[in-house]
């Protein structure tokens, strides 16, 4: 196959946010630095190397840029201020970009304007939408939050949940499976056996829950504020989908509600430290943020404290009609942060960063004969 | 009088020279009849130019700008067809003579006059004759001030030679062979170091500091700060009876701290001048203020030792004051993933020179480091001794610090190819070893030293293309990781011993000099020469020159290149009285030099 170059490749990246990648001078010692590069991973310079070439297929099919979890090693020791690990986070937004074919997400990676428009537009519909199921379908008065006559029945709002997840998970399907293509399936060179594929299934629900690769990095705190956030969202989002009626009950199920609020502190606790360290912009990975960032976290602070407003309103002080309007401001931060961000921006990494852990194994079984680890023999000796 | 036409060409669009002004001026010079601006992008034809000449019945053509000489053939054939004579087509290069500096259009405006007035700018411009005083300072006693030492008093000028530590050679005495020849460093320093000593128009200053220079260019003050030596250097035979009395032993600096030496000490046996001295700091007499120790004195043969001796200043008068301050090592402890200062066998490049010397601490023999109990101060410490196992692996890191955003953005010029010596002098002594070389790009650009690397390639040392990123130790043994990325793919090996190409930074003290004399230094801290590629030996200041790696990092060729370079600025300042540079004097007085000289040229 002929190989082809996009001269233009690293322009497109710097629209994602990669900046400074034709500092590099392939010293190597970002992939010696990195806690993660090992063969047949080289991570970050092999992609730095074919970006600076322009090998846009190459880089449509790697998952080196989903291994690196943005220490900010390669970044601090690099002698040229390539910021390679900046350049990952750029990969990985225009690999998100790629695996979506709709071409949603390459416009708003590229442009934060129309992903502002896009969360604003869907904020309002959910308000629209919410409004017309209170006050056409529902009968519902605005004095009562909860049980019979409420203003959103609860089955009504469970119904739209499933709905929405029931179409996120299709949409987030089929950009997994392009990114299998991409990555596994068009790569004829691989010989990947189904007993590797099926060996290796755990690495998805395990990467998927405890992040584990991310704690292998030097600095745990990072990893810690990823999953406090994270944890603290699947669970709101196990609450929220499945347990929607017992959240409504009128008695307070300790069950339930503990849970809840300890999920509450995760969000609040780890996005304020996220947003902080952004702002001071001390670290490393905190130093280079981009407008999704922002919106993200931006979107899950206000979710969350939307959040707290309507449980007090409801449970502590028992303001039906205040809970009812703050629930619809919360709607109006979560469904886009959803409906938005998941399919086309930032959150989508949710599926393949447990996907990249998985096919990185199976492409690891599969390259077997490449050792694995590092090389442990002396180098060829140059021809003199 | 000839009929003059000036064409104007500004080729750059971001000179900073005006010139409408400047047209304007040439149109108002003597005998000038035709101004032309020729713009940025000018066409030349030579027939339509002709006919202009024939026109305006021009003599002599001017054609100013930064690279007029482009437009010359051009405009000599024009001149040619036109029936003049082709000879008086003239140049006014205002690169070439300086018009960069913050005067620009008047620079130009008399470059331009005198090329109007035919005589050569650089003759009319360069100020009166002054007095210059024929002495001349060296600052700093390295391999450049005593080349440029030597070229000075050989012809016959006196020459004060001004040296921080107590003996000049500076930091090539510490080496033991030279790249690309493998020469013996010692047999090509030590017969100049002899030379410089037994000169009789150079006046040796050791364990000295210039502290303050007053006066201008061609009669300069300058004080120096004598530290006492302690010792008279005319009566120590340097028999070493008070070295092996002394009960105190310090680091030795010039054996880059692989061993001792002690309070009352010579550098190196064949250090000059060839006397013994005392560090105060550690000797116990001075310290305790002439109550403990004593020993030496009673011991020395020749009765030269004098412990009480105090610190002179002395005043002397120079006309030319040379730099030559040379560099240190940055700090190799500073990038702390290459373990230097935390392993004991992780060595700086000047360590190794040191352990390779046939002269150094070990002999020559390429050992790792063992523990030793220092008796004194009752401490294990790891020292480099001859009896120390030999390593059977050594790597070599390039670029420590060097060309690195976060050390030394720059190159330091000789670490490749001493990398590629050390890998040499490895394989040379220790056959069975096995040598790594870690480098980013291989800088060979000297006579030879493409060639010098091929050999060492060939020579069996491991060549690996990837910087290290990390020294580590595990089982007792260091481990060097990096990326092969020639072959993609990670290493980590096992050595006894690294060796840290460390990069070079300006000596200590340069920035506290520069500011005495009034020397701009770079950003990187070196001292500024007047002009890159024009005046590499001059500075700014009149009569301060620079030689050597104080200017920037050099090898022993180019440095000692240099030196000798400064010498010919020197010694023509000296018997011209000229000063330097070309100092410019006013437009005015340019002016009217100009149109004498043109009067008595015709």
């Amino acid at each position: 196959m002929a190989i082809r170059v996009n001269p233009k490749l690293i322009n497109e990246l710097e629209t994602y946010g990669a900046a400074d990648v034709q500092n590099c001078y392939h010293c190597g010692n970002c992939s010696a630095a990195c806690p993660f590069s090992k063969e047949p991973f080289l991570i970050p310079r092999r992609s730095m190397r074919h970006l600076q070439m322009g090998l846009e297929e190459k880089l449509k099919g790697t998952l080196e840029p989903w291994l690196c979890y943005y220490c900010g090693e390669c970044s601090q020791q690099c002698p040229r201020g390539a910021e390679p690990g900046e350049t990952m986070m750029s990969l990985r937004r225009w690999l998100t970009s790629r695996y979506d074919l709709t071409g949603v997400a390459r416009l708003f990676y590229r442009s934060w304007k129309a992903e502002l428009v896009a969360l604003i537009l869907v904020s309002l519909a959910t308000m629209v939408g919410f409004l017309t199921m209170g006050f056409g379908f529902g009968h519902g008065s605005l004095d009562v939050y909860a049980g019979a006559g409420a203003l959103f029945p609860d089955h009504l709002v469970h119904l739209l949940d499933l709905g929405l997840a029931g179409l996120l998970a299709a949409v987030l399907l089929t950009n997994a499976i392009r990114m299998w293509w991409l990555t596994t399936g068009r790569n004829r060179g691989l010989h990947i056996s189904l007993w590797s594929y099926v060996k290796n299934a755990f690495l998805l629900p395990y990467h998927f829950l405890t992040q584990a690769r991310y704690s292998q990095c030097e600095k745990k705190a990072p990893w810690l504020t990823h999953l406090a956030i994270f944890g603290s969202w699947v669970t709101m989002e196990v609450l929220v989908i499945l347990l929607l009626e017992r959240f409504h009950h009128q008695e307070t199920i300790w069950a339930v509600h503990v849970f809840g609020y300890l999920a509450t502190i995760g969000l609040l606790g780890g996005t304020t430290y996220a947003l902080v360290g952004r702002l001071r912009k001390r670290e490393t990975h905190y130093k280079h943020t981009h407008p999704t960032d922002w919106m993200f976290l931006i979107l899950i602070a206000g979710a969350a404290f939307t959040g707290i407003v309507q449980h007090a309103s409801y449970r502590w002080f028992g303001l039906d009609s205040v809970a009812n309007i703050a629930y619809v401001i919360h709607m109006m931060f979560v469904v886009p942060l959803l409906a938005v961000q998941i399919p086309f921006s930032k959150l989508s990494h949710l599926a393949f960063r447990p996907l990249a852990m998985y096919l990185a194994a199976v492409h690891a079984d599969a390259l077997a004969d490449v050792r694995v680890g590092v090389a442990q023999t002396e180098p060829a000796r140059l021809a003199a | 009088m000839a009929r003059v036409g000036v064409f104007i060409g500004q080729f750059h669009s971001d000179s900073r020279i005006a010139f409408d002004s400047l047209a304007s001026y040439a149109a108002n010079l003597r005998a000038v009849e035709k101004v032309r601006l020729l713009g940025l992008r000018p066409k030349v034809d030579v027939k339509s130019l002709a006919e202009e000449i024939r026109r305006e019945q021009l003599d002599r053509i001017v054609i100013a700008g930064d690279s007029p000489g482009y437009f010359k053939p051009a405009f000599t054939r024009a001149l040619e067809l036109a029936g003049g004579d082709p000879g008086e087509v003239r140049l006014a290069s205002f690169r070439e003579h300086g018009a960069g500096a913050a005067e620009v259009t008047d620079r130009a405006k008399a470059v331009l006059a005198c090329a109007v007035h035919g005589v050569p700018y650089p003759l009319v411009a360069v100020p009166k004759p002054t007095v210059v005083h024929p002495a001349t300072l060296i600052v700093g006693g390295g391999v450049a001030g005593i080349q440029t030492a030597l070229e000075i008093a050989d012809a016959g000028k006196k020459v004060y030679l001004v040296e921080r530590t107590g003996t000049i050679g500076g930091h090539m005495a510490m080496f033991d062979k030279t790249f690309p020849t493998l020469d013996c460093a010692a047999c090509i320093l030590t017969p100049k170091m002899v030379a410089v000593h037994d000169h009789e128009m150079i006046e040796l200053l050791t364990n000295s500091e210039v502290i303050g220079v007053n006066g201008s260019p061609g009669a300069f003050k300058v004080k120096v700060r004598k530290r006492a030596r302690r010792v008279d250097v005319s009566a120590c035979i340097a028999c070493n009876a008070c070295t092996e009395i002394c009960p105190i032993s310090v680091w030795s600096e010039f054996d880059s701290q692989l061993t001792h030496r002690k309070a009352i000490y010579i550098p190196f046996p064949q250090a000059v001048p060839n006397a013994y001295l005392v560090d105060p700091e550690a000797c116990a007499w001075v310290q305790s203020g002439g109550t403990r120790c004593g020993v030496c004195v009673k011991k020395c043969p020749k009765e030269c030792i004098n412990l009480d001796e105090q610190d002179q200043t002395v005043e002397i008068e120079v006309g030319n004051i040379v730099l030559a301050t040379g560099y240190d090592l940055l700090d190799a402890a500073r990038i702390e993933r290459y373990g230097y200062g935390k392993y004991p066998n992780v060595l700086t490049s000047l360590e190794f020179e040191r352990m390779t010397n046939a002269a150094g601490p070990t002999g020559g023999k390429i050992v790792t480091k063992i523990k030793q109990k220092n008796r004194r101060l009752k401490v294990e410490e790891w020292v480099a001794d001859p009896q120390g196992p030999p390593p059977k692996s050594v790597a070599i890191i390039h670029c420590v610090g060097s060309r690195d955003t976060n050390y030394n953005p720059y190159c330091s010029r000789v670490c490749c190819m001493y990398s590629l010596k050390f890998a040499h002098l490895v394989r040379e002594k220790l056959p069975d070893a096995t040598c790594y070389e870690f480098y980013i790009d291989m800088r060979a650009f000297g006579k030879g030293y493409e060639e010098f690397m091929e050999r060492i390639k060939a020579e069996g040392a491991h060549v690996v293309r990837g910087r290290t990123a990390q020294v580590i130790e595990a089982d007792g043994a260091l481990v060097v990781k990096g990326e092969d990325i020639v072959q993609d793919r990670l290493v980590q090996y096992p050595v006894d011993l690294v060796i840290l190409a460390v990069g070079l930074v300006p000596a200590t003290g340069t920035a506290e000099l520069a500011k005495v004399l009034g020397v701009p230094r770079d950003p990187d801290g070196f001292f500024s020469e007047l002009n890159y590629n024009g005046d590499p030996t001059y500075t700014e200041r009149g009569g301060i020159y620079v030689a050597g790696m104080c200017q920037g990092p050099k090898d022993i060729p180019d440095t000692v290149a240099q030196a000798s370079a400064v010498a010919a600025g020197v010694l023509r300042s000296i018997s011209t009285g000229g000063m330097g540079n070309l100092d410019s004097l006013a437009l005015s007085e340019i002016e009217e030099r100009a149109a004498k000289m043109q009067v008595r040229e015709r």
